[in-house]
């Protein structure tokens, strides 16, 4: 079976906004207020001026036991054997939010005026056309990747295994398996996820 | 008489009528799923560049129906390599932003009561006409001011070139005293060739596979002030394992990617470049043979007259000045003829006295200007650790080849030139001059621009002598005239004080002038005092509530432009064309048009090519002035549209090196730099015949300043700053500063949903120290005030912040127009900047950073009618559904 992800190069993320933002929402004609991936800021910490910081965009993880997939009451919510992706089915969709509330990385979000839950395909439609998904296509930073983690050709691949010791997934509390992969040399990774991270800096924790 | 069913409200009147006939049948935010493009739909892609900012990025835009529905990097871009960032990307929302400037609008009922009325274009052009005509006839054409700036300008010249041929020597742009033009000026003086900053798309090194293996980014975050374009070119340098010194008060994404990170006190920067440029010069980390044979600074200075001796004048532009040095071997003054005489063994460093007069090196005068500037004494004015000062010089002078690229911030204190000078005697001294790997380089050009990206010709020959002699701050600051340009202040208080003369007239072009210039409080002022102002631009600002006729120019994907982006010539090509907007620089020359029509007789001249010349007769359309640029390389606009982007040469034979080192064909020798010497000048005496004469860039000879400008950097301490004025400082004891965001270039993009969703209102960084000092929490509203007044933000509290120091970027509201603020009151940054003296010597740049506030919460919360949600910005999406 195919799974396919984005991998994020941390290091080569410049928190710029664009691609992983604006052009996913546009590509995806998402509606004020929600967004298909998140971008978090990861730092400072230390102490001034000792600092670490990285930008870390995060979409759904593609997890290979998706908690999301396991509480959908209309089976709406699927995990597709030909790419591994997971996908709401617009049509089945009953807006009961069970799936928002099972992720525990706060991948999807509830679109108020259709009533369904909405989240990340990787850009389904334009991988179908051959094109490669909006936040990947623009990221400035050249950070984001997608690609098959089980085609060992593939490049998201080889820069898991050129960067050995390197490769993070998110804090995986459930047993979801996370897909997604994170590559980070030059910070030191927080294991907080990214949400929890937000409101201790915000003070909120 | 008015017709009153013609009177609108401001914003009604900007609302769309028949807006279906133009919104099809895709949705852009709108709150439901996507309709994705069915394969059968005929998509147009235009091949065209982004003006979101002053980066001109490739971008492929997607034209369905007459409707951009998609915008995309163009792959073959190659400074932005198919990238674009969000404030490209929300190009279309900018574009169909339902309060767009529709057509021109003229004022019904008092000033700022937001009453208009659409007029004709004609209607427009006569009514501005008659005005601009008026004013001259009663007052002289000196009592008109033009402005532009304000982000993303696509030709600034076109204003210069307007005021030039009716007759006013005042136009200004915030960004010619204290953005840029520092830097262009004394990069040019010293070394002539372009400056390297990387938000100006210069640094073209950095594109293509590069030897460079030290940057320093001082004052500039690529990574937020053009992401896709050098914020992407210098994280591909970093991935390659090339080392970063980044300069910043605030621990920006380039500052935590650098390899080491100096978190200077706002406004002190020249303390610590005296300081590297001390500590290269007392360790020798100098280039030796390059400052002895390509620099000044072995040449001899009259300590007297401060010029260097000259005993010979060069004949005419290819041949240099001979100048003097102190021969070693014969322990004796001699001439030496450029470029250079083995038979000399010339002193670098050294004070000689000959007939009781003392000369010294050009050396040993910088020595003497930077010897007190010691690694402890520099930490201690930029508030910086001596020890981490010392690991960056050394980072830079040892890993070579290395470059300093220097951004806006040493642009706004009135410190300008002088960092600027400094920073490039830095490069200078270690060498990194046109050799690979260096960012100071003059590669080639296509020929079709004289000057690059900015196509239209000046004409400063239309402007007599008797006008240029009444430029507004034009004899005090005589660096301004690089760019043709008046002193924002000047031309302000003259308003205000009729001194030396009133000024009654102001036509502006951008983006918001209360939110981009100092002290907004006084553009308030000035404009009450004004009998007639008009505004141009693409959506109403604070402006325009208080102009008297609006008009509506194009959005950057409706316009046409030649686009130089290094070895490649790109179109900007309209996408599509809306309402009744026009090119702005079209405007002026449609102005002209109808100002000749009125009888102004320079104005009939502009449209005659025999009498233009090479500043180019005025144009009916913009196909019409292009074609006479690409012209110069055998083709029309139409063809090199239809064929942009492409390579006019090949990248190796466009990235020329050690320029130089090329023979002059005419004169035998290398042809040098473009100095007086031919050499680089970091002793720069023409500084003094600038201040004396305006020369080589003023028309025409113009009297003395008040005094001499320096031929060396000099240091000031900020103003209001705490060693300057620790009594003011007791009061506001935090330093502020400003500093870029990813989301809107100057007071741009305000209006725009997608964008302001990210980032509804303006954070203030602060130190968690300085926070729980003036009770402040995090995402607390605050209140900052400085002499001048007070504002509010949202407090950032992060250890991001260097202790003792704040930073705010510009902001407007855009959702408060039609209130008693006009946007412009409430969060608005230079509410508090300072428009008055100390001006910078040779440019008049005045306080946007560096002065002091106090910060305190804020119980009354957010601003009154500010959008703070993202759903607030719901009404400026552009409308239409499937």
């Amino acid at each position: 079976m195919k799974q396919y992800i984005i991998l994020v190069e941390l290091d080569r993320c410049i928190g710029c906004h664009g691609g992983c933002q604006v052009a996913c929402k546009t590509e995806n004609q998402i509606a004020l207020g929600p967004s298909r991936s998140k971008m978090y800021t990861m730092g400072p910490t230390g102490h001034y001026p000792d600092l670490q910081m990285y930008f870390m965009p995060v979409m759904c993880q593609q997890c290979e036991n998706p908690s999301c997939v396991a509480v959908c009451p209309t089976g709406a919510c699927y995990k597709d054997e030909e790419d591994g992706v997971i996908y709401i089915d617009q049509d089945m969709c009953i807006g009961c939010q069970s799936c928002m509330r099972a992720c525990p990385f706060q991948c999807n979000f509830f679109n108020k005026e259709r009533h369904v839950v909405d989240k990340c395909t990787i850009c389904v439609q334009k991988r179908e056309a051959g094109e490669m998904p909006a936040c990947v296509r623009n990221c400035a930073g050249g950070a984001l990747h997608y690609g098959d983690i089980n085609d060992p050709e593939s490049e998201v691949s080889r820069l898991i295994r050129e960067n050995e010791g390197h490769v993070y997934t998110l804090r995986d509390d459930n047993g979801n398996h996370p897909s997604a992969k994170y590559i980070l040399k030059n910070c030191d990774w927080i294991e907080d996820l990214p949400f929890e991270f937000e409101k201790k800096m915000k003070g909120e924790m | 008489m008015l017709n009153e069913e013609k009177i609108q409200s401001y914003m009604q009147s900007l609302t769309i009528e028949g807006m279906t006939s133009i919104v099809k049948d895709v949705r852009f935010f709108d709150e439901t799923e996507p309709e994705i493009l069915k394969a059968d739909d005929e998509v147009k892609i235009v091949k065209t560049a982004c003006r979101a900012c002053i980066a001109n990025c490739g971008v492929l835009a997607y034209v369905k129906h007459g409707r951009v529905v998609k915008l995309e990097g163009n792959p073959v871009d190659p400074m932005s390599r198919g990238r674009m960032c969000a404030k490209g990307l929300s190009g279309i929302q900018a574009l169909y932003n339902p309060n767009r400037n529709k057509y021109p609008l003229e004022r019904v009922g008092e000033r700022g009561s937001g009453k208009w009325r659409r007029i004709t274009w004609d209607e427009a052009l006569t009514k501005i006409g008659t005005h601009l005509m008026e004013t001259k006839e009663k007052y002289g054409a000196e009592a008109v001011f033009c402005s532009t700036g304000g982000g993303g300008n696509p030709e600034i010249w076109s204003i210069a070139r307007f005021c030039n041929i009716f007759g006013t020597p005042n136009w200004f742009e915030p960004g010619c005293a204290q953005c840029y033009l520092p830097r262009v000026l004394s990069y040019t003086m010293m070394y002539g060739g372009v400056d390297p900053s990387i938000a100006d798309s210069n640094a073209l090194e950095l594109y293509f596979d590069t030897e460079i293996k030290c940057l320093v980014l001082w004052g500039t975050d690529p990574s937020y002030s053009c992401p896709s374009s050098g914020g992407r070119a210098v994280n591909e340098l970093r991935a390659k394992g090339v080392k970063t010194i980044v300069v910043d008060p605030r621990f920006t994404p380039d500052a935590a990617k650098a390899d080491v990170w100096l978190p200077i006190r706002p406004g002190t920067d020249v303390a610590l470049q005296l300081s590297w440029i001390r500590y290269i010069m007392e360790n020798k980390l100098y280039d030796e043979e390059f400052v002895m044979k390509w620099s000044d600074l072995p040449y001899l200075v009259d300590t007297e007259t401060k010029m260097m001796l000259r005993p010979k004048k060069g004949n005419g532009p290819d041949e240099p000045d001979t100048y003097m040095v102190w021969d070693r071997k014969t322990n004796s003054m001699q001439p030496l003829e450029y470029p250079w005489n083995d038979a000399l063994d010339p002193v670098l460093d050294g004070e000689f006295e000959v007939d009781g007069k003392v000369y010294k090196t050009g050396y040993r005068l910088l020595w003497e200007r930077v010897e007190e500037w010691t690694l402890e004494k520099a930490a201690e004015v930029c508030w910086l650790d001596a020890a981490k000062i010392e690991e960056a010089i050394l980072l830079y002078t040892k890993t070579l080849p290395s470059g300093l690229c220097i951004g806006v911030a040493t642009d706004q204190t009135p410190n300008s030139v002088q960092a600027a000078m400094s920073a490039c005697i830095i490069d200078c001294l270690v060498g990194n001059v046109e050799r690979p790997g260096a960012l100071l380089q003059r590669f080639r050009t296509s020929g079709t621009l004289r000057m690059p990206n900015y196509p239209v010709p000046q004409a400063t020959k239309m402007l007599p002598k008797e006008q240029l002699l009444k430029r507004l701050g034009g004899i005090e600051h005589k660096g301004l005239h690089i760019w043709w340009a008046g002193h924002p202040t000047s031309i302000l208080d003259a308003v205000l004080t009729g001194e030396p003369y009133k000024p009654h007239m102001w036509i502006d072009r951008s983006g918001n002038k209360f939110g981009v210039v100092a002290d907004a409080q006084k553009v308030e002022r000035v404009v009450h005092e004004l009998d007639y102002i008009v505004h141009v631009y693409m959506y109403p600002t604070s402006f325009s509530a208080y102009a008297d006729i609006l008009i509506p120019a194009a959005e950057w994907l409706e316009t046409d432009m030649l686009v130089e982006t290094c070895n490649m010539l790109v179109a900007r090509q309209a996408a599509t064309h809306l309402w009744e907007a026009c090119d702005e620089t079209l405007f002026w020359s449609r102005l002209a048009k109808k100002c000749a029509e009125l009888g102004h007789e320079n104005c009939k001249k502009a449209f005659d090519p025999e009498f233009m010349g090479e500043d180019l007769a005025y144009w009916d359309t913009m196909d019409e002035f292009f074609d006479q640029c690409t012209g110069k390389i055998g083709m029309t606009w139409q063809e090199v549209k239809d064929k942009a982007p492409f390579e006019y040469l090949s990248v190796d034979d466009w990235r020329t090196y050690y320029v130089y080192k090329q023979l002059d064909e005419k004169t035998g020798k290398p042809q040098g730099f473009p100095t007086p010497s031919k050499k680089i000048e970091m002793y720069l005496d023409s500084m003094i015949t600038l201040s004396r004469t305006g020369q080589p860039y003023a028309a025409y000879e113009l009297p003395p300043a008040s005094k001499d400008y320096d031929p060396l950097p000099y240091y000031l301490e900020p103003i209001e700053g705490p060693y300057n004025d620790p009594e003011l400082a007791k009061e506001f004891p935090l330093v502020m500063t400003n500093g870029r965001v990813p989301f809107y270039h100057h007071s741009t993009l305000r209006n725009v949903a997608a964008l302001r969703e990210m980032y509804p209102v303006p954070e203030l960084w602060m130190h968690p120290t300085d926070a729980a000092k003036y009770g402040v929490a995090p995402g607390d509203w605050v209140w900052i005030e400085s002499l001048r007044g007070k504002i509010r933000a949202k407090a950032y509290v992060t250890e991001g912040m260097r202790p003792g120091a704040v930073c705010m970027e510009r902001f407007w509201t855009p959702e408060t127009l039609n209130t008693k603020t006009h946007g412009w009151k409430e969060m608005n940054v230079n509410v508090l900047t300072k428009a008055s003296a100390p001006f910078n010597d040779v440019v008049g740049t005045y306080t946007l950073r560096a002065f002091q506030v106090k910060v305190y919460k804020a119980e009354e919360g957010a601003p009154e009618g500010v959008w703070t949600k993202p759903e607030d910005f719901k009404t400026w999406l552009p409308i239409g559904n499937a």
